[in-house]
């Protein structure tokens, strides 16, 4: 089979995970109540809205002012409040809810809801950021308020993708050579060295070992370097243990785009909006618009965090290429290649070492969504702007139900796309896939 | 006679020959014990699982500051003038009365059903910062002291930067951390096993479908699905047949965390399936006319299982670890609002979050004492934890898998 046509019948696979993962997603939407539906898709109704808010129903006066009794409001039945148990008043059906629930297709049979669901997820229709949410009012971000959940993803997802890919190489650089280092020195020094690596990796967690490095390098450099230092790329002066510790600026000390609060706080190219920030990764941008000292800077803020990451998911890659290195090192084809005369180091890196190297990118392929599933967590120990500080910031009070499921959809398809590039990957290394 | 007396001899005792599986069992056994750090892991796991029976007859402990005996005082609060004795029974249930130490604004602790609360943690400009109450603030060292652990250690109320009892926390801790890690991965070992042995025995489009749907599964972040569950369970007013909302939504975390657990496990089992069921006993079986229900548990699915053994204590070990995840992302307190939730991982977490706030509100060079043990003996019960499985993981691989074995 010819290498295109194994691409394109992958592809053409993904299509029913895709449904599947959007029906699970879907079960989950189903079962909030339809209030909170209603918020996560059309965001919160703003101060002019009948009740000032998605309830199924309520008072005829707030509906029509002064008009109780009147027919207008056309109330079906005079209710008595449980509450005051004195003062009767009239409930009449939430306008907006109604429009609103007709709208999003709330009233029409559970499998109507569903295509629904899947058509508004595929078109990219994830709802609106709340903005009631906790990064709104504390997170200073009051600009993603009330934006279609899909345009701050696309802000927030080059961040994200700049740590993986980031940690990705890290962590190829250090588990291949290491996991191959340790199956040709088996039981030495070197092999035990992995070993502890690998344990100790499971055994701390991610939140637990990034705090430390936090507070540690934090103390290290304080007494060293001092408060604050003016640096050539920050003129306003900044906290230099920042640089390596919290990885965008906190306060009003920002010498990097993220606070359009404090715009004068920025390069001028990040003010003038989308024409200046033209692939939103912020490095790329930094480099297109010739502020090397600030793609510097904000690679440096990626290496600590990129290396926590790294280090937790070499634990678990460590041992699959150690042993998968070990099962290729004992073939015939090795034993040839050593008898007629291929020096060791040739042996151990074309021979064995491309072979083993399957194993490693199919595990890493079933870890990835391992892999992503940590983000929230080290990007809000480390206070990195990325999805998984969004994340973070909406599962606090005030649940932020359109961004956690946006950005749960939009994790879930990244693991789909990194899957489809693992088997294409892997058709490319080893030929019998798309043969057989 | 004497030949009679031959005859009657008893035949020299010839050794029984154990069952194959307990041979392969004992055999499994002689490898293990002879792998130390293996057994250093088991040697932890059961001081780990004695210290949990221990606990089930511990009281649990308040674990977060009691919000609705203190929200309303102390400095952190504009609006308030402290001292402000609060007389309890109000919505939330708290229906004792809550009263505080008398003496100035740094050193006060609040005294609660019992137990010492939280102490304020500003003193004047924020700068100054006292974390205890019993250390006075002349020890305090500057700029980077770590602080000296308090006598009568972690077995007081320690009223920190957090407000729960370390001791006991860990302590319950123990039973909390091994029933969910244990119950989590437990459902979806059972889960992934029923569904992979299906899906190798029968083949076909049986196998087709259930792997598709594995495929799907595979694919959702483990986190990001436990949160989604746990917001949803939480959010909804529906509890659980005998269960209330809080006991639903723990419920629901291990329902959540199992519901990602098992596509792993039925993978690995359908693997080990499809390679047992071609071999010759197998056959035999078949011939001999036995029932495919038979064939698939009787004889498929124990000579698969053992992989599923290695697995299980591997992933036991990390479910602290996420659940820490978890509750680092805001699932604590918010979640599970007035409720203890002693998991190592979970306690940890809070830690880490509590410390955080310590330090963001203590400006080193003027000199805060940092009390370390909150953070280190959760951080050490964890690590503990995570490598003793991990140490018998490996020793069973070892000892189970005869390609790896030394």
């Amino acid at each position: 089979m010819r290498m295109a046509t194994y691409i394109v019948r992958r592809l053409l696979l993904i299509l029913p995970v895709l449904i599947g993962v959007t029906t699970i997603t879907f079960l989950l939407f189903t079962s909030l109540p339809v209030s909170y539906q209603l918020l996560a898709h059309f965001g919160v109704p703003g101060q002019k809205a009948p009740c000032g808010g998605y309830f199924p129903s309520c008072d005829c006066e707030e509906i029509n002012p002064h008009s109780v009794s009147n027919t207008t409001c056309q109330c079906p039945a005079t209710v008595t409040s449980p509450a005051t148990n004195t003062t009767p008043y009239a409930s009449c059906p939430n306008p907006l809810y109604v429009s609103d629930v007709h709208q999003l297709g709330l009233d029409k049979p559970i499998p109507v809801q569903w295509a629904t669901y899947i058509y508004n997820s595929f078109t990219f229709q994830w709802g609106t950021v709340s903005n009631n949410s906790y990064i709104v009012n504390h997170g200073g971000v009051a600009f993603i308020a009330d934006v279609p959940v899909v345009t701050v993803l696309s802000w927030f997802l080059p961040y994200t993708l700049e740590l993986a890919i980031l940690s990705l190489i890290i962590i190829l650089a250090i588990a291949i050579p290491l996991g191959n280092a340790s199956a040709v020195n088996r039981n030495r020094p070197v092999d035990q060295l992995s070993r502890v690596m690998s344990f100790s990796g499971y055994a701390i967690p991610a939140f637990l070992l990034g705090s430390f490095l936090v507070v540690g390098l934090t103390l290290i450099l304080l007494p060293t370097v001092g408060l604050t230092s003016h640096q050539p790329w920050c003129p306003g002066g900044e906290p230099l243990t920042q640089e390596f510790t919290y990885s965008w600026p906190q306060g009003g000390k920002a010498c990097y785009p993220h606070q359009l609060l404090f715009p004068e706080n920025y390069p001028h190219w990040l003010t003038y909006g989308v024409i200046s920030h033209p692939t939103g990764f912020p490095t790329v941008d930094a480099m297109i618009h010739g502020d090397y000292w600030l793609a510097l800077d904000s690679i440096i803020r990626m290496i600590v965090p990129a290396l926590v990451i790294a280090y937790g998911t070499v634990a678990g890659l460590l041992r699959f290429v150690r042993n998968s290195m070990l099962e290729v090192m004992n073939l015939d084809y090795v034993r040839t290649a050593r008898a007629k005369g291929v020096p060791e180091k040739a042996v151990i890196r074309r021979h064995a070492g491309r072979n083993s190297l399957n194993v490693t990118i199919t595990v890493l392929g079933l870890t990835f969504a391992f892999f992503v599933g940590g983000f929230p967590v080290i990007e809000s120990v480390f206070h990195l702007w990325g999805v998984g500080e969004l994340l973070a910031y909406s599962v606090v009070p005030n649940i932020d139900f359109a961004m956690i499921f946006g950005s749960t959809l939009l994790f879930t398809f990244l693991v789909v796309g990194a899957n489809i590039i693992v088997d294409v990957l892997y058709a490319f290394l080893d030929p019998r896939v798309r043969i057989g | 006679m004497s030949v009679q007396g031959e005859v009657a001899a008893p035949a020299p005792k010839r050794r029984r020959k154990a069952h194959p599986r307990l041979a392969q069992m004992a055999r499994t056994w002689y490898f293990f014990r002879r792998n130390t750090l293996a057994l250093v892991g088991l040697a932890v796991l059961v001081l780990i699982a004695g210290t949990a029976v221990y606990a089930l007859t511990q009281p649990l402990p308040w674990y977060k500051m009691p919000v609705y005996c203190a929200s309303d005082w102390g400095p952190g609060n504009p609006n308030s003038t402290w001292p402000k004795p609060y007389a309890g029974n109000n919505a939330l249930g708290c229906s004792h009365v809550c009263t505080y130490e008398v003496s100035p604004p740094p050193n006060a602790a609040q005294y609660c059903d019992g137990q010492w609360y939280k102490t304020p943690l500003y003193t004047g400009g924020g700068i100054n910062i006292t974390f205890a109450s019993f250390i006075p603030p002349t020890i305090t060292l500057s700029p980077f002291s770590v602080g000296p652990m308090p006598l009568g250690g972690l077995t007081t109320q320690l009223g920190g930067v957090n407000a729960y009892d370390t001791y006991r926390s860990l302590l319950r801790g123990a039973d909390w951390s091994l029933a969910f890690s244990v119950s989590i991965v437990g459902i979806g070992a059972l889960v992934g096993l029923l569904v992979g042995a299906v899906a190798g025995f029968f083949g076909g489009v049986i196998d087709d479908v259930l792997m598709r749907i594995v495929d799907v599964f595979l694919s959702i972040p483990v986190i990001l699905f436990v949160v989604v569950v746990v917001v949803v369970a939480g959010s909804a007013v529906v509890t659980l047949g005998p269960l209330d909302a809080i006991s639903t939504r723990l419920f629901m975390l291990i329902v959540g965390f199992a519901l990602v657990w098992w596509p792993f496990y039925a993978r690995l089992v359908r693997g080990q399936v499809l390679v047992v069921r071609e071999q010759k006993y197998v056959e035999a079986a078949r011939a001999s006319g036995a029932s495919k229900g038979r064939i698939l548990f009787r004889h498929i699915v124990p000579n698969s299982v053992y992989p599923i053994f290695i697995q299980f204590s591997l992933d036991v070990g990390t479910i602290p670890l996420l659940i820490g995840g978890l509750v680092f992302l805001g699932f604590g307190p918010e979640l599970f609002p007035f409720v203890p939730f002693p998991e190592w991982g979970s306690i940890a977490a809070v830690s880490v979050i509590d410390m955080q706030e310590f330090l963001g509100q203590c400006f080193l060079p003027s000199g805060c004492a940092i009390p370390w043990w909150q953070l280190f003996f959760p951080g050490l019960a964890l690590f503990m934890f995570a490598i003793s499985v991990n140490l018998l993981s490996d020793g069973l691989r070892d000892a189970l898998d005869p390609r790896l074995r030394r």
